[in-house]
C-alpha cells in the first residue's frame, strides 16, 4: 500500500517536472530564468544569514536582491501589456528587503523595527489592491499594537549590559542554526509554491466587471442621507427602492425610486447621482463581515478573550515572601495605621 | 526615465500610477498582475520560514511567524482584488485576530521561560522537565 502511494507520488513529481507541468508557469515567466533566480536568491540569503564572524553580509544581500529583481523583470517581460502599478515594485522591494533584514539582523530590537517596515510596505500593497480599510487596520494593529508588545518583551528579556562586558550579543543571536538546510527548504518551498500558484492562476478566468453599487440596495438610509445632503429629495420624500437591470449575469442599479408623502413616486437616474453616492471599501467590508460571517466574529472574540486570560495567567509573577518577612511587614503596617500596635500585628501575622 | 520609456507599457504604469487609491468600482485585474502579487507573497512566506528555521532567539522565531502571516494576508487580498470579492479582506481581519492572540500568548510564555533560564535560546528549552 505504502509502496503504491510512493510510486504514485514519484510519478506525480515527474509530471510536475515535465514540460506539461511547467505550462502554467511559462505563461508568466521563463521557467529557466525563474528557477535560476530562485537558486541565486537562495545562495544570497544563505550567505546573508548571521554566521558569527564579521562578514560583508550586505554584499550577499545584494545577491538576493538581484535574484528578486531578475524574477520581477522576467515576470514583467511576459506581461508587458498589463504591468502592475509602479508603486508595486517600490513596496515589494522595501518589504522583501526589510523581511531579509528581519531574519539576518543579529540584534532583536532592530529585527522588530525592520518588521515594522515590512508591515508598512505590505499595507502599501493593500492600498494598491484597493483594500484601504485593511491597510489602515494593519498599520494600527500590527505596527501599533503587536510590534510594540514585541519591543517591550525584547527589552524585558535581554540581559542588561554590565560593567565588565558592555554590549555583548548573545551567541544564539549571532550564529544561525543550519543555514544551508533551512535555506534549501525555504527556496524549494518557494519554487514549488510559485509553480503551483502560477499553474493555477493561468487557468483562472477574470471575473465579470464588478458592480459594487449593487450593495447600495442594502443601505437605503445612506442613499437617503446623501441625496438629502445634496438636496436632490425634499423633506417629505423617502427612498422607496431601486430599479435594477440585469444582463450578462450581472445586476446593476439603474435608478433610485423616491416616494413622497402623497404616495407619488419619481426616479433619479444613476447619471444624476452625486459623486459621493458610491459604496466605499469599509461599507462593503462591513456588510460582508456582518452578513456572511457573523459566527466567525463571535469565534474571533472568544479567541481574543482566551488569549487575554491566558496571557494574564501565564505572566503573573507569584511573589513569595517568607513568613517572618510577612509578620514583620504586617507589624510595621499596624504600627503606622493604629497606635495600639500589639494585637493588630499578631493578627495580621497569623493571617 | 529613459530606461522606462524604452519598455512598452511601463510609461502607462507610471502615468496611471500617480494615485494610490483607486475608484470604488475597480477594473478587473489581469492574471499576470495577480501572479506578481502571489510571487511577492510566496517570497515573503519563504523568508519567514527560513528565519523560523535558522534563528535561535525565541522572540525572532515568533517575529518570523508574523512574517508568514503577512504573506498570507497579501495573497488573500490579492485574490480578493482579482475576484472582486470582499471575503478575502474579511479573512485578513481574522488573520489579524489570530496574530494578536498568538503574540499575546507567545510573549507571555517567552517572559515566563526567560525568568526560568535567563536566556532566550530556543535550544535551552529542548528538555522541558518542569
Amino acid at each position: 500500500m505504502g509502496c503504491r502511494v510512493s510510486v504514485h507520488g514519484v510519478s506525480g513529481f515527474l509530471l510536475f517536472l515535465s514540460p506539461a507541468g511547467l505550462m502554467g508557469i511559462d505563461a508568466f515567466i521563463n521557467p529557466y530564468l525563474f528557477y535560476g533566480a530562485v537558486v541565486l536568491g537562495g545562495l544570497g540569503i544563505c550567505m546573508a544569514l548571521p554566521r558569527g564572524g564579521k562578514t560583508a553580509q550586505i554584499v550577499r544581500a545584494v545577491v538576493a536582491a538581484l535574484a528578486g529583481a531578475l524574477v520581477m523583470l522576467g515576470l514583467g517581460a511576459k506581461s508587458v501589456a498589463s504591468l502592475p502599478n509602479i508603486y508595486f515594485y517600490i513596496f515589494s522591494a522595501i518589504g522583501l528587503g526589510a523581511a531579509l533584514r528581519v531574519i539576518s539582523h543579529p540584534r532583536p530590537v532592530y529585527a522588530a523595527l525592520y518588521f515594522i517596515l515590512t508591515v508598512l510596505s505590505s499595507a502599501g500593497l493593500f492600498l494598491l489592491l484597493s483594500a484601504e480599510f485593511m491597510a489602515m487596520a494593519l498599520i494600527i494593529v500590527y505596527a501599533g499594537a503587536i510590534l510594540i508588545t514585541y519591543l517591550f518583551v525584547i527589552m524585558l528579556a535581554t540581559q542588561a549590559p554590565t560593567e565588565d562586558r558592555p554590549e555583548e550579543l548573545a551567541e544564539y543571536d549571532t550564529v544561525a542554526r543550519e543555514p544551508v538546510a533551512a535555506t534549501t527548504a525555504g527556496f524549494v518551498l518557494l519554487a514549488v509554491l510559485t509553480t503551483l500558484a502560477f499553474n493555477g492562476v493561468s487557468t483562472l478566468n477574470p471575473p465579470p466587471p464588478g458592480t459594487p453599487d449593487s450593495v447600495l440596495v442594502q443601505i437605503p438610509r445612506k442613499v437617503e442621507r446623501v441625496l438629502r445632503g445634496y438636496q436632490l429629495i425634499q423633506k417629505d420624500e423617502k427612498v422607496e427602492g431601486f430599479n435594477r437591470v440585469s444582463g450578462d449575469g450581472v445586476t446593476a442599479i439603474e435608478s433610485v425610486v423616491i416616494k413622497n408623502a402623497d404616495g407619488k413616486t419619481r426616479e433619479i437616474a444613476k447619471e444624476a447621482w452625486p459623486e459621493e453616492l458610491r459604496v466605499r471599501n469599509v461599507e462593503q467590508l462591513g456588510l460582508n463581515l456582518l452578513q456572511d460571517h457573523p459566527g466567525s466574529i463571535e469565534i474571533a472574540g472568544v479567541i481574543l478573550l482566551m488569549a487575554m486570560l491566558g496571557a494574564v495567567v501565564l505572566s503573573r509573577r507569584q511573589v513569595q515572601i517568607d513568613e517572618d518577612a510577612k509578620r514583620r511587614q504586617s507589624q510595621t503596617l499596624a504600627q503606622t495605621v493604629a497606635e495600639p500596635a500589639g494585637q493588630g500585628g499578631t493578627s495580621g501575622g497569623a493571617a | 526615465m529613459n530606461m522606462l520609456a524604452s519598455i512598452p507599457g511601463a510609461m502607462d504604469a507610471v502615468i496611471t500610477g500617480t494615485t494610490l487609491a483607486q475608484a470604488s468600482a475597480p477594473a478587473p485585474m489581469a492574471a499576470s498582475q495577480l501572479a506578481h502579487y502571489l510571487f511577492v507573497s510566496a517570497a515573503l512566506f519563504a523568508i519567514g520560514l527560513i528565519g523560523f528555521l535558522t534563528r535561535r532567539n525565541l522572540i525572532i522565531m515568533f517575529l518570523c511567524t508574523e512574517l508568514m502571516f503577512q504573506a498570507a494576508g497579501v495573497a488573500l487580498i490579492a485574490f480578493s482584488r482579482f475576484h472582486l470579492n470582499m471575503t478575502g479582506q474579511t479573512f485578513v481581519i481574522f488573520i489579524l485576530t489570530v496574530a494578536a492572540a498568538e503574540a499575546a500568548m507567545a510573549l507571555a510564555l517567552v517572559v515566563l521561560l526567560f525568568r526560568r533560564r535567563e536566556s532566550l535560546n530556543a535550544e535551552e528549552f529542548s528538555e522541558m522537565k518542569g
